[in-house]
């Protein structure tokens, strides 16, 4: 799949809602390909193939443990993403904090008169 | 006596072309609602600086236009337009909205104000036309800055994940 392949980034990997369901399934800790199939009810490919994506930018790493493959979330590979979204809601917060201020200014005013 | 804030905004991606924000207020509705939608309003507090432009013809069908100095520093001015779809004073307005002056980027923009007990919970909800286009504007918007330094990409609902992390 051309889109899976283009997935070069962490953003572009996690763009995909069964990417992001794995992540969440990842939370908790390490699993095995099996269980993740039958949490997130999705065939073993394609839950394989996301793996793989998810595996080539580094937000999950895998080990073997006899014929199971375990998969773990790599926390550390989360944090851009984290900068990411506090920025993005300080960018909003910045107008929203002076939207309020305004708000209290005029209920302020109102209480004066 | 100042009140007290009601907490900062939360921002999520509810489909890969949607964002929503919900921030509360410590006002009633109609105030809120007054505050988003009347010219003298919105230019003292939509910018860093009261906004050169501000024009809102609100009814149905009307056009809005906001531009300004949208940060303290005097050179990234920013704009925003749109034509109100809907209005229900005071509790939702839906509009087009256009920021920057990229109209191929345009969303739908939802404005609801939930009112209990005169705290005033604001959801938007900008709805854009495909993931490509939310992307695109979600990594310079709202106000014109790289939110991710250049990165370029998407991704969604991660605040859940980071959230339960954390």
């Amino acid at each position: 799949m051309a889109r899976a392949a283009a997935a070069t980034d962490l953003f572009t990997a996690i763009a995909e809602a069964p990417r992001r369901e794995i992540l969440d399934a990842l939370v908790d800790g390490e699993r095995p390909v099996g269980e993740l199939v039958e949490v997130l009810r999705m065939a073993q490919p394609r839950v394989s193939k996301h793996l793989r994506v998810l595996n080539d930018v580094g937000l999950v790493t895998c080990r073997a443990e006899g014929r199971r493959r375990l998969y773990r979330l790599d926390h550390e590979r989360l944090r851009p993403l984290h900068a990411w979204l506090e920025k993005y809601e300080r960018a909003w917060n910045e107008r929203l904090d002076r939207m309020d201020d305004y708000l209290m200014d005029l209920q302020q005013e109102e209480r004066v008169r | 006596m100042k009140s007290t804030r009601h907490g900062s905004a939360t921002v999520e991606f509810p489909s890969d072309r949607e964002v929503l924000v919900t921030r509360q207020f410590d006002a009633p509705a109609e105030l809120v609602f007054d505050v988003l939608t009347k010219p003298e309003h919105v230019s003292v507090w939509f910018a860093a600086k009261p906004l050169e432009v501000c024009e809102i013809d609100l009814r149905v069908g009307g056009d809005y236009h906001f531009e300004g100095f949208i940060m303290d520093d005097d050179v990234t001015t920013c704009s925003f337009r749109g034509t109100y779809l809907e209005i229900e004073r005071p509790v939702r307005t839906v509009e087009t909205w256009v920021f920057g002056g990229r109209p191929d980027d345009s969303a739908v923009e939802t404005v609801e104000l939930h009112d209990e007990d005169g705290v005033t919970t604001m959801t938007t909800l900008l709805a854009f036309k495909d993931q490509a286009t939310r992307d695109a504007v979600i990594w310079t918007a709202p106000d014109g800055v790289h939110a991710a330094d250049g990165q370029q990409g998407s991704y969604d609902r991660t605040e859940d994940l980071l959230a339960s992390l954390a």
